[in-house]
């Protein structure tokens, strides 16, 4: 019997599935057991192509699912826009849970239909700057690599050859490489928005490394969980306090973390210079439109008010697109640095983005993501 | 899987942005970011982005009519034997695929011209350097830069790379046709100048472009300047893998486009075979190139897409979207790039078609163990070619004859249409023709007169740059008179 709130330790009974799982294989026996049980008629994974790189797909096919074991950190996707008018459960880190929140508010995802399954998320990584960061830092080959970690602040990498190398992140990040600057402010770490929360703080003594801790949040949790007890896909326990404290206490330091890089990622700039700042920062935009296209809690289609008063033949040193883009995602950037990642330009857009949204974000004391019937402050339509 | 995901490279040009293509139930394709694509990090241009809409699909036909594949072949090979060939194959399609297509060209006793009618006006010592240039990589740590393309609106995915070079300390000199944001110096000056006055050295990187266009004069002048300068050079160029046909078809003919247009209208080529590349689409006037082709006995097309000349030829042999199929690309820095595709139908076509013409037998296998023997062992990841030719004689360099200027670019290549329906003039312009705010100027040449909005720019006085393919152009420069409407 499993009930809202639980804290459970848990694993994957097949010993293939929990041995390649990340920590304890739970999420990929969840995931598989919705699908072989009805629960759900699709589930969206990553399909693994090496170590830097992996695809999202929607599947219908439990093998599929089965194969897609292990925590990717340096494929920095958002999964939210492939669960859209589906009956899905899907694998979610904070920001993911959080776009499909925000397009479930929007009217383009149904929660009832959708089982979010979380995973705590330290933060992820560009792959090309940790292929980078392989040669510079570790002294590694890329192509040599066959896993990866982190564990107590310290992001280790595992090669063919059965070596091991850790090194600190707060080393890395000093030396320009590490997580993505989006993750480095981001301070929300476990997926309490999410239906479960899993993650391997808190996972201690003999299970270290083989099982995986996860929270239930909400009656979808409780169902997805039973769910995959009964399909004898897991085994789970209570976690104990120690364990339990342990999680609360790296979660916190994370979110510490987060708050003080914040500061460090924001300096403030003087009320009279921030129209210059957007437009300088602006200015080698080529007006591709990815960063509406990616956007996840973008729910407008390809005509939109961005896109409406925006025109080539305009020469404007800011686009009329960008400060659309700029107001309207004021109350729903939820900073997850997609736009950022594919900027051909390389403006921080994601920074822009989140240096206007924050503040409004806080005077109003909402955080886009985090429950589907917190209105956004500046919602023109309630959609029924 | 539902649907299919395609790990793919875009065709907008060469410089080999890797990305996904995802087919949906209902065949509807949709544009994915592909992170750790070493030449774009994922990150594509308008062009890239909008790949989906150019996506479609060709139509085997037989003289006007819908056929089937096998047909198609048959009434080619019938067609072919014993005929007088000229072939074409840009480079928009797979090393695998092209060198098929060469493979029927040695089984006829003839060449594939890549269209890219420069190469044969240089000595073959500097080719490696023309082909496959500085990396990408490198250019963000040149001290200096000096810019012959405006990135911005021709190479998009070089301007993150600029500005990389920019943190690291270079300074970049623009030598184009309007003044570039990313420049720290914008310069209009006669081109005997460039040795003395850009400040290039070798610690420089010179960034210039090839294409079906280009003047060979002008490629001497930036292989000189390089010389001179000892500064690197890299040439961008269209069409993605433009750089794996000219490795491929190296020692051969070369023509460019314009002299196979020239040989149609004088009547010299009666037959023209073209894989993936459509005159129509990559001649500067799109009617003048149609009716050109009209002159042809026979024009036997092997593509992928539908395009403007699948309809005025006598037979299309239709063959799978580019990212469905097996194969590889190089990219302008000589990377080699994998499609994730399996599908093989143009090579088992073209393999047909070679059997036919009293060719060999060809499978996918094969000609991708050739092509890793005999351009990638070469050719990838390649150290910088230092230039090995001697200063080249520019001759007659021919003096740009117009005031309207093409700014060539993925959807001129592709004759796609965009947000770009106006022209560029300087402020001057506008004044002196007093042009309206929002209103419309109009440009007369011999092939007519349009109307077209207008952008501000800072550029020379009297110039007009247009991104988008015009009717009253006659050349990549045009002589046009203005006035306001
Ligand atoms: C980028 C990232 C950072 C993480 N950081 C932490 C952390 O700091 N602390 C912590 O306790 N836990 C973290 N986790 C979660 C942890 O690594 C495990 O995923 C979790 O413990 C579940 O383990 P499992 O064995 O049950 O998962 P598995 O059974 O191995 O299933 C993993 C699931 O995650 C999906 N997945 C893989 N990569 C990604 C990705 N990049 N984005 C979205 N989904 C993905 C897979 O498709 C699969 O469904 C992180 C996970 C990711 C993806
Ligand atoms: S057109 Fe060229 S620069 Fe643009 S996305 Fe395609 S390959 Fe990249």
């Amino acid at each position: 019997m499993v009930n809202v709130g639980d804290m459970l330790v848990g694993y994957a009974t097949d010993e293939n599935v929990r041995k390649r799982g990340a920590s304890g294989g739970l999420v990929t026996a969840v995931l598989a057991a919705a699908l072989e049980k009805g629960l759900v008629e699709n589930v969206v994974v990553m399909k693994h192509i090496n170590e830097f790189e992996a695809v999202p797909i929607i599947t219908n096919d439990v093998d599929e699912v089965l194969a897609s074991t292990g925590s990717l950190h340096s494929v920095p996707v958002n999964l939210a826009k492939y669960a859209m008018g589906r009956k899905v459960a899907m694998p979610a880190k904070p920001c993911d849970a959080q776009a499909v929140i925000e397009q479930a508010k929007r009217g383009m995802i149904d929660l009832d239909n959708t089982y979010i399954v979380g995973l705590n998320c330290g933060g992820s990584m560009h792959p090309v700057t940790t292929k980078k960061m392989l040669v510079a830092m570790y002294d590694i080959d890329p192509e040599d690599v066959v896993g990866e970690d982190i564990e107590k602040g310290k992001l280790i990498f595992k090669t063919k050859n059965g070596e091991e190398k850790a090194i600190a992140i707060d080393e890395l990040e000093e030396a320009g490489f590490g997580r993505r600057e989006s993750c480095r402010f981001c301070t929300l770490k476990i997926p309490v928005n999410a239906d479960l929360a899993c993650g391997n703080w808190g996972v201690i003594g003999d299970l270290a490394g083989s099982a995986t801790f996860c929270q239930v949040m909400n009656d979808k949790g409780v169902k997805l969980l039973e769910n995959a007890i009964e399909a004898g896909r897991i085994e789970v326990e209570p976690a104990s306090d120690k364990a339990i404290a342990i999680r609360a206490k790296v979660n916190d330091v994370m979110v510490n973390l987060g708050s003080t890089l914040e500061k460090e990622i924001f300096p403030d700039i003087p009320d009279k210079e921030r129209m210059q700042y957007y437009m300088e920062q602006m200015e080698d935009c080529i007006d591709c439109g990815a960063c509406k296209e990616v956007c996840p809690v973008c729910a407008c289609g390809e005509d939109s008010k961005c896109t409406m008063f925006h025109s080539l033949v305009d020469n404007y040193k800011m686009s009329m697109y960008h400060l659309v883009r700029l107001l309207h995602l004021s109350d729903s950037c939820i900073a997850c640095g997609q736009c950022s990642d594919v900027c051909p330009s390389d403006i921080p857009i994601t920074l822009l983005q989140s240096r206007f949204a924050i503040p409004s974000q806080r005077k109003r004391e909402y955080t886009p993501g985090m429950n589907v019937d917190d209105v956004p402050p500046f919602f023109e339509v309630i959609l029924k | 899987m539902i649907g299919n995901v395609y790990q793919t490279v875009c065709p907008g040009c060469n410089m080999g942005c890797g990305l996904y293509i995802r087919e949906d139930e209902e065949g509807a394709l949709l544009v994915d970011f592909m992170k750790s694509s070493p030449a774009n990090l994922g990150k594509l241009c308008r062009f890239g982005m909008k790949l989906p809409h150019h996506y479609s699909k060709a139509t085997s036909m037989v003289d006007g009519k819908e056929s089937s594949v096998e047909d198609a072949i048959k009434a080619a090979s019938d067609r072919l034997k014993g005929a007088n060939v000229t072939m074409l194959g840009v480079g928009n399609t797979t090393n695998e695929e092209s060198l098929a297509f060469s493979n029927i060209a040695d089984a006829m006793g003839t060449v594939v011209n890549t269209g890219m009618g420069v190469y044969s006006e240089l000595p073959t010592e500097c080719h490696p350097t023309v082909g496959v240039g500085i990396t990408l990589d490198d250019i963000e740590s040149a001290k200096r830069i000096a810019l012959f393309v405006d990135p911005y609106v021709q190479y998009p995915l070089l301007v993150r790379r600029i500005l990389a070079a920019k943190k690291n300390g270079a300074s970049v000199v623009s030598v184009g046709w309007k003044d570039l944001h990313l420049a720290d110096e914008n310069r209009y000056i006669d081109p005997d100048l460039y040795e003395s006055e850009l400040g290039l050295d070798s610690e420089s990187v010179i960034i210039a472009d090839v294409h079906p266009n280009t003047d060979p004069g002008w490629v001497k002048r930036m292989l000189n300047l390089a010389l001179k300068t000892q500064a690197k050079i890299l040439f961008m160029k269209p069409f993605v893998n433009a750089t794996g046909v000219d490795l491929l078809c190296k020692g051969t003919g070369q023509k460019g486009i314009p002299e196979i247009m020239d040989g149609i209208n004088e009547g010299s080529i009666k037959t023209l075979v073209i894989l993936d590349s459509d005159p129509v689409e990559l001649m500067p006037n799109s009617d003048v190139a149609a009716e050109t082709l009209k002159k042809l006995d026979n024009l036997i097309v092997i593509t992928s897409r539908d395009s403007p000349v699948n309809k005025m030829a006598s037979i299309v042999i239709a063959t799978e979207p580019l990212c469905a199929k097996a194969g590889s690309f190089m990219n302008v820095e000589g990377l080699l790039l994998n499609n994730s595709g399996e599908d093989t139908a143009g090579i088992d076509a073209m393999s047909a078609l070679s059997q036919n013409l009293g060719g060999a037998a060809m499978d996918y296998q094969e000609l991708h163990n050739t092509v890793l023997e005999s351009i990638v062992k070469k050719f990838t990841k390649p150290k910088y070619k230092e230039l090995a030719c001697e200063v080249l004689d520019i001759g007659p360099f021919e003096e740009k004859k117009g005031n309207l200027i093409y700014l060539y670019n993925p959807f001129m290549w592709f004759d796609q249409s965009d947000d770009n329906d106006f022209v560029m003039v300087n402020m001057n312009t506008v004044n002196k023709l007093g042009l309206s705010k929002g209103g419309m100027i109009a440009l007369t040449s011999d092939a007519g007169t349009v109307n077209m909005r207008y952008r501000v720019e800072d550029m020379p006085d009297g110039l007009i740059l247009t991104a988008k393919k015009l009717p009253v152009a006659t050349g990549w420069t045009t002589v046009v008179s203005t006035e306001a409407v």
